[in-house]
């Protein structure tokens, strides 16, 4: 057993000590610092500071009441009374204001009003401006009365068996586990093209030679699934703490983080079909290593099993829209569709408990068949040095080499 | 109890038959030559030897019983094609391939200390192994096979790549591994390296035993045809004599297989010739390789 480890640590450093690997590690973080700094320019874009200017001719805004606190990233614009049209519009002339209002003075009954401005006005200025006026409308109501004809109605829908629900407010901890799989889907190919790599070097370099002199294959193989699995979850947990940290750092800028809240069930389901599906992609990855004879066919191979862990992905209109049709719950059996399908659902829709085993089971034996198949094709392909194995070798009752 | 126990093995690929039938024993402690020219079997008796093939039929012992996973400790191999990881440093490289074999880190690093002393590497053990110049890694590779100390020391074509004088210290390297009571079998194309250092060797040719046994008697087996003879005056005639090849002052009498040395003697002894040296020529190892290999293997 010592040996398995020995493969795995190497294996592990070989890859995780590389500079590859420290950049692709630092690729998610970047591209999340990017995009985040694009949200806050675009929302810096979007909002023009200069005052607001209003003539009231209603009355209603003779004693105004101020205007409500605002959300941030949004900042507070400051609403500027004037006497007349020829004041404010003066004001605008010299850059003093961005727009002005004029209340008529049937506003009151008619709710018609006039907006002057030279460039447009962004959305956050006129939804101040009317906030404002919303609070004046209601200045003198019961505050807590106010408050609530001002802001929304929060809505939860709870599932008729009260298991679950859900708010407006939480709509991140619904694109989560979504976000957690195609995260995981990530680490498993950037992970198991390192495994790959390996393998076809090792047969290129003949080192697989002298390495089976001295372990036997599947403890070989086994301590490269270990260090494969090692090396995804060290990619994982390192944007883990990445995001924990971004998320602390803004979440007074960005309160849609602060409703985070991740069930056990959620974390259950990941658990029992991430792990399996990591090992299984591990040892596919790893047959396609042992059966190519050199790295750039095996990239060509690896789209097989790449491409039907994405399409759940691009059939999410399909999944959110109809969580428990039969194509979604066939996609949710297949084991290269079933982990981010599940995971999606999971977030939409109670999974009947019968999927949720099934799913996990085919998932399991999967990973084991794969982890078999590997065994099979190394001990196989290993000394095929530039020959390809061809695939109904592995399936055949006897091989050449065993 | 032998080293190496080879019985009636056979194994194909396809119709190819690439070992047809092969058996020999090596004893322990011995320094045995496995012989044979390109394709001629040897990789794959080896791999049959170390359990990566499966024979077809026959049996293997070794190291007293059939291969197992805790006998992969107790043997060093180096194959043909050789195998390090390129772009790890050579210090980290040994250190994995010695650990493989059992080894604790420290105990690797402590050991290749004094082999990368030896063989002049100590200031490229930081470098990584793609940087090395051939030779270079040839050495190392040399030492990551003997770093575990193993009983059983298999090495195929260990001079490849090597000058004159690391040929001279490999030479004598595996002469000392003999001398520690370590199984040597070397597979080489170097056949005076082989007569140098070997006590016994087995030849095959197409998957085949041609030659098996100790050097001495083989080399016996096939001289009697050939006699070195200096004389002060002219050769006469000589019945018998094939063929007159002159060398460095003294004649190479080359013999019908149905003359014996003895008669050409008596025939000189008779014509009075003044014979200043009559020695019968032990064909080397090269010879004999050429001469079985090429369907000539006639012996005496």
């Amino acid at each position: 057993m010592i040996k398995v480890w020995r493969v795995a640590l190497h294996e592990y450093q070989r890859h995780v000590l590389n500079r590859r690997f420290v950049l692709g590690l630092l690729s998610v973080p970047i591209l999340i610092i990017a995009m985040l700094g694009l949200i806050f320019l675009v929302i810096a874009m979007d909002t023009n500071t200069k005052p607001i200017g209003y003539v009231d001719h209603s009355g209603l805004l003779a004693n105004p009441v101020p205007p409500p606190p605002v959300v941030k990233p949004d900042r507070p614009i400051e609403m500027r009374p004037f006497s007349d049209e020829a004041a404010a519009r003066s004001a605008l002339d010299a850059g003093q204001i961005q727009a002005y209002y004029v209340l008529p003075k049937d506003y009151r009954i008619r709710g018609s009003l006039n907006v002057v401005h030279l460039e447009a006005l962004k959305s956050s200025s006129s939804l101040q401006f009317y906030d404002f006026l919303a609070a004046n409308l209601l200045a003198g109501k019961d505050p807590a009365t106010a408050r609530r004809l001002v802001t929304s109605a929060k809505v939860t829908v709870q599932s008729a068996d009260g298991s679950r629900q859900i708010s407006g407010d939480d709509w991140f901890s619904i694109l989560f586990p979504m976000i957690a799989g195609i995260a995981f889907i990530i680490a498993m190919f950037t992970a198991g093209g390192y495994l790959m790599q390996a393998v076809v070097e090792e047969k290129e370099n003949r080192t697989m030679e002298v390495i089976i002199t001295s372990v036997s294959p599947n403890q070989f193989m086994a301590g490269k699934i270990l260090a494969d699995i090692a090396i995804g979850l060290t990619q994982i947990l390192a944007w883990a703490v990445f995001i924990a940290v971004m998320v602390l750092i803004s979440r007074s800028s960005l309160t849609f983080l602060n409703g985070i809240q991740i069930s056990a069930r959620t974390v259950m389901l990941m658990a029992v079909l991430l792990f399996p599906a990591f090992v299984m992609v591990a040892a596919l990855m790893a047959t396609i290593g042992a059966t190519v004879a050199e790295a750039r066919e095996g990239q060509q191979m690896v789209g097989l099993i790449s491409l039907p862990l994405w399409i759940p992905y691009m059939m999410t209109g399909l999944i959110i829209g109809s969580p428990n049709s039969p194509v979604v719950i066939a996609l949710s059996l297949f084991p290269l569709t079933s982990p981010l399908t599940m995971l999606v659902r999971d977030s939409m829709t109670i999974i009947p408990v019968w999927q949720v085993v099934a799913s996990a089971g085919v998932m399991i034996l999967s990973a084991i068949g794969s982890v078999w198949l590997a065994g099979r094709a190394f001990r196989l392909g290993m000394l095929r040095y530039g020959k390809r194995l061809a695939w109904r070798e592995l399936f055949a009752r006897q091989g050449a080499s065993s | 109890m032998p080293a190496v126990e080879i019985s009636q093995i056979t194994k194909s690929f396809g119709a190819l038959k690439a070992v047809d039938d092969v058996s020999f024993i090596i004893e322990k402690g011995e320094l045995f030559g496995l012989l044979g020219p390109n394709g001629a079997g040897k990789t794959t008796a080896i791999r049959c030897m170390l359990d990566i093939f499966k024979p077809d039929s026959g049996s293997i012992a070794l190291l007293g019983g059939p291969m197992s996973e805790s006998k992969k400790d107790l043997i060093g191999y180096m194959p043909e094609e050789r195998g390090l990881y390129q772009d790890l440093p050579l210090d980290r490289c040994l250190t994995y391939l010695g650990s493989l074999k059992g080894l604790s880190p420290a105990e690797v690093r402590r050991r290749s200390a004094g082999y990368l002393e030896r063989f002049d590497l100590v200031a490229y053990k930081t470098r990584k192994v793609k940087e090395l110049s051939k030779g270079m890694q040839q050495k190392a590779q040399i030492i990551a096979t003997i770093l575990h100390h193993p009983e059983l020391l298999i090495v195929d074509e260990p001079f490849g790549g090597l000058d004159p004088v690391n040929t001279q210290m490999v030479k004598d390297l595996l002469r000392e591994q003999r001398e520690q009571g370590v199984t040597v079998i070397l597979c080489s194309h170097q056949m005076q390296l082989v007569e140098e250092l070997c006590d016994r060797i087995v030849l095959i040719d197409h998957g085949r035993v041609m030659l098996y046994g100790g050097l001495a008697d083989i080399r016996r087996q096939f001289s009697g045809n050939v006699v070195k003879v200096r004389t002060e005056g002219t050769l006469p005639d000589l019945k018998g004599v094939e063929r007159i090849e002159p060398m460095n002052g003294s004649i190479k009498l080359h013999l019908d297989p149905g003359t014996a040395p003895q008669d050409v003697l008596r025939a000189l002894v008779t014509g009075n010739i003044t014979v200043d040296q009559f020695e019968i020529s032990m064909p080397t190892l090269d010879e004999i390789f050429i001469r079985v290999v090429q369907g000539k293997g006639d012996r005496t």
